[in-house]
């Protein structure tokens, strides 16, 4: 995937200082899970709000000034310019700071980084997303963009799957999905509750269950490397090339820009050249470590 | 037309370009040798310098620097950028060290453009100083480069005894020689005694590095984990190599805070260390052999592969400097032969 | 023993140990690629040990690579080295049965900075350096220097204790006995002691101002084997990840005081820093506060429990106020 062009962000940039954060506000906050959260932000800067331009899969590097910065992809979509979101789950000092905020907080922005989903390569394609647990960030981002404009994509697999039943994210979207008669939505969990009546199983394990056709489609899974790693054979199995399977990577970011080194694998940096790979590409690395 | 100017009169040229840069020299404290602002003090450096222990990308790139400040009031927060830079001039620097920065310019310039760096960077005026004589650890006549000479500097001087030859090498450099007083101009002997000074130099560089097919040759072994684990059990994953070396340039970014106001900062970081690559969940460089086989490889396999230039002059400080003596010219050279078809 | 016949009875020895399989691997010192340089040997291929050698420039603590071996281990070792190995078996990081220490009598390890500075020259011009009983001749231009012996070895060697190990499997040579030096060993310190706190707070400030934040103090020092050092805490965050003085300083001050009753003045900390800090001169400082303190010397008693678990109801307690 090439890198994208840059010149539109460029034109985006503060001061000409690409560390330099813009400041942004919480306008929502919502609890997904005890540990995750998502937040609704907007620039301060009324100006910035029509102008700023993302593509699904792409991340900004969100700064609580005085404790740190980190990357987390934008999971709402570009279609829908009233509001950016971006999702957090409490692992460490930032995250958890995070947390800690109310409506109205200000943090700093920096964005958007990384090359986003190819939607060319998606057009008029069946496409079948795969999420696990937190993974449907990203995703989603790029599910209500093609949603947004439905009738450039043939047919909508969607399958989710969470640890147990209080771990499902974006339980307002899985709903709407639900609903909507031109998505095929599976929601699944590893393990069950008093309550839970819907199917229980690994994600990879479903997902050769639903047995999507390969022919004329693209996969598009995010999760934890455990799982992409059983889900890329299952794939496989169903006829999928490795063109036709995409997900993002996570590697351990500062600068969001290819300078500071730490996300390399090999010569690439996952948030310059990714964090949207195919499989093929993933295939070609030189290194395994990510 | 060659310009040349006495050693005796080095002290009164340093103060003369202080009154438009700042200036800075070889300087030594403690045992320890760097490049110090010169602020009139004896030009000594010209008995014992041989290259410095800090180079002087760290002029460029400090070991830590202010990226911008913040504080908050009832409006919310305030960001403030740094001053600008000053004008800079670095007297003395080795070919090694001018080569090592045009290698990181392009790291600084891709894509995105890094004010910090190419602030200082455009606003630094570069003086080289061929070497007359190299350490044992140097080998940068294995990567192309001469000791004795540079086009990476804006004038290159040669020690021809007591004097030194003065070669402008860029538009700035022959500005600058319009600008300065003490020179003379240089005679044919000057100029033989100067090929002779270049020709003793550079054969005193004796360490070598075969750097044929070296990228190719990485690659072939990359997966050879019994290879990366005997060459890197002394290893100690110390930071000293990487933060030291003037083509590493790697950095953290970290926030100061005390009470309501703060700065955020940039400060070296290195791929040996642990925590480089630790993620809350996993760590993809855990074992110490994969962080040796990542620096060795990034050098001199990926930075070429994005860049075209190893990401090495040669200094040789890793060798000089590494606690257990581990040498990249060693390990380099025990990579196995076999390339792939 | 000459030093050759004392490295062949090493070699010998090494390779008997692989090839009987009594050890996995043989850690000990080889030819550095620099002159006047050893580098640590770490084989399992029993033609390597021809490489052991035993000169005064070993000044590596290879204790510090038994935390990091899998399996039995056959060390080289002087005698800080074997002090460092039994603080480990008391701190139960290394086992003992796992360990064949190979004890080398140790008379000393030249420090080559003070060398340079004596001969006015980089090692790499200095021709050649030998010990000849108690003076150092040195070769360079094509002259000879004598030096006496005292003036060129590191000043933890001049307090040395115990220069042949207590604890070993073997000995390679005759034991060799102790004659600290402890005037001459302090005198740096000394210095530091004359001055004001004022003083000396400046002096401390300055020092740390170089340092760089490479953890080659921390990483060479067989006492520290935290998998998770503290610098790496971020909830609570002890220092920051930049190297202003201040952390720099606090750094140093904590990571002594971690280890308290464990370091054993083996001098790596200050070697190692590339920037010249006299980091002994406050490990040192701690090391003699815990011999006033506790009566305890690091790693003399193999069976001795380590210090700071270890409370004897006649303890003295005058320093509780």
């Amino acid at each position: 995937m090439p890198v994208s062009d840059i010149s539109y962000r460029k034109r985006f940039l503060t001061k000409d200082n690409v560390y330099l954060p813009h400041l942004v506000m919480i306008e929502k906050i919502i609890d997904e899970t005890p540990d995750t959260r998502t937040f609704h932000f907007n620039f301060k800067d009324k100006g910035l709000r029509e102008e700023f331009p993302f593509k699904s899969g792409q991340f900004g590097e969100y700064s609580i000034f005085g404790i740190g910065e980190a990357p987390f992809c934008i999971s709402s979509s570009p279609t829908r310019y009233d509001r950016l979101e971006f999702t957090v789950r409490r692992v460490g000092s930032l995250t958890n700071a995070l947390h800690r905020l109310s409506v109205g907080a200000e943090i700093g922005f920096r964005g958007p980084y990384g090359n986003g989903f190819p939607l060319d390569l998606l057009e008029d394609k069946n496409l079948v997303f795969v999420a696990g647990g937190i993974g449907l960030a990203p995703l989603r981002s790029l599910i209500w963009n093609v949603i947004d404009n439905r009738d450039k994509y043939k047919n909508i697999d969607i399958i989710y799957g969470v640890r147990s039943p209080a771990d499902l994210c974006f339980k307002y979207d899985l709903k709407n999905w639900d609903k909507d008669k031109s998505i095929n939505m599976v929601t699944t969990v590893d393990k069950g509750d008093k309550t839970w009546k819907g199917r229980v199983g690994f994600v990879p394990q479903v997902l050769e269950e639903v047995a999507p056709s390969a022919d004329n489609a693209v996969a598009i899974a995010c999760g934890p490397p455990i799982m992409i790693r059983f889900t890329f054979p299952v794939l496989a199995k169903l006829g999928f090339t490795p063109e036709q399977m995409i997900t993002t990577l996570e590697k351990r970011m500062k600068c969001g820009i290819g300078k500071c080194g730490r996300c390399n694998i090999g010569n690439l940096y996952v948030c310059r050249d990714g964090p949207v790979f195919t499989y093929a590409q993933i295939k070609d690395f030189i290194s395994d470590e990510y | 037309m060659n310009q040349k100017i006495s050693k005796k009169d080095i002290s009164k040229l340093l103060d003369e370009l202080g009154k438009e840069f700042k200036v800075f020299s070889p300087s030594r404290e403690s045992g320890v040798t760097t490049f110090a602002e010169w602020d009139g003090r004896d030009s000594s450096f010209l008995e014992w310098y041989r290259n410095t222990v800090i180079s002087p990308k760290a002029q460029l790139q400090p070991l830590y620097e202010k990226m911008f400040s913040f504080h908050k009031d009832k409006e919310g927060y305030h960001l403030e950028l740094p001053p600008p830079t000053d004008k800079k001039l670095i007297f003395g620097i080795r070919p090694c060290d001018a080569k090592a920065l045009t290698i990181i310019d392009k790291t600084f310039q891709d894509t995105y453009q890094d004010p910090y760096y190419l602030d200082k960077r455009k606003n630094t005026l570069l003086v080289g100083l061929g070497c007359t004589n190299p350490y044992d650890s140097c080998f940068c006549t294995s990567l192309g480069l001469s000791p004795t000479q540079s086009s990476d500097v804006d004038l290159m001087l040669t020690d021809i005894g007591d004097e030194f030859l003065i070669e402008a090498v860029t538009d700035r450099g022959i500005k600058l020689i319009k600008k300065t007083s003490y020179l003379k101009e240089a005679t044919k002997t000057d100029e033989a005694k100067a090929e002779e000074a270049r020709r003793q130099a550079s054969s005193k560089v004796t360490r070598r590095l075969d750097t044929e097919d070296l990228a190719k040759r990485l690659l072939s072994s990359f997966d050879d984990q019994d290879f990366w684990e005997k060459v890197s059990n002394k290893c100690i994953s110390c930071g000293i190599c990487t933060l030291l070396c003037p083509t590493c340039y790697c950095f953290d970014i970290s926030d100061e805070l005390v009470k309501k106001e703060g700065s955020r900062f940039r400060s070296g970081d290195s791929c040996a260390f642990p925590v480089y690559t630790k993620m809350p969940m996993e760590n993809p460089r855990l074992e110490k052999w994969r962080r040796v086989r990542q620096k060795v490889c990034h050098k001199y396999e990926f930075y070429p592969m994005s860049f075209e230039v190893i990401a090495c002059s040669g200094c040789g400080r890793c060798i000089r400097l590494c606690p257990v003596n581990w040498d990249i010219t060693q390990i380099l050279a025990s990579l196995p032969v076999k390339v792939k078809a | 023993m000459t030093n050759r016949e004392a490295e062949q009875r090493l070699r010998d020895e090494a390779k008997s140990l692989l090839e009987s399989a009594k050890v996995d691997y043989i850690v000990g010192f080889a030819d550095g690629s620099l002159k006047f340089h050893t580098t640590p040997l770490i084989t399992r291929n029993k033609d390597d040990v021809d490489h052991l050698v035993i000169n005064p420039f070993m000044a590596s603590n290879l204790a510090k690579f038994l935390t990091e071996l899998e399996g039995r281990v056959g060390i080289v070792a002087k005698g800080c080295d074997s002090r460092s190995i039994v603080s480990l078996v008391q701190d139960n990081k290394v086992s003992r049965e796992k360990v064949v220490i190979v004890g080398i009598p140790c008379r000393g390890m030249i420090n080559l900075s003070k060398i340079e500075q004596l001969a006015g020259k980089e090692s790499d011009e200095i021709d050649d350096i030998t010990r000849q009983g108690d003076k150092v001749v040195v070769k360079l231009d094509g002259s000879e220097k004598e030096i006496p012996v005292k003036e060129v070895l590191f000043d933890h060697c001049l307090a040395c204790e115990l220069p042949t190990p207590k604890e070993y499997d073997l000995l390679i040579d005759e034991p060799i006995p102790a004659t600290p030096d402890e005037e001459a060993s302090q005198a740096k310190i000394n210095k530091l002691e004359e001055l004001s706190h004022h003083e000396r707070w400046r002096f401390w400030q300055n020092e740390f101002s170089r340092c760089i934040r490479c953890y080659a103090c921390r990483n060479v020092c067989p006492a520290c084997y935290c998998q998770r050092c503290f610098v790496e805490e971020a909830e609570p965050q002890w220092i920051l990840s930049i190297p202003k003085w201040q952390d720099n300083l606090i750094f140093q001050i904590i990571r002594n005081i971690h280890l308290a009753g464990r370091c054993t003045d083996c001098g790596e900390c200050e070697r190692a820093c590339p920037v010249n800090i006299p980091l002994r001169s406050l490990s040192k400082e701690m090391y003699d506060l815990v011999g006033e303190l506790f009566r305890f010397k690091s790693g003399m008693e193999i069976d001795a429990a380590p210090l700071l678990t270890h409370y004897e109801l006649e303890e003295a307690e005058d320093f509780f106020r």
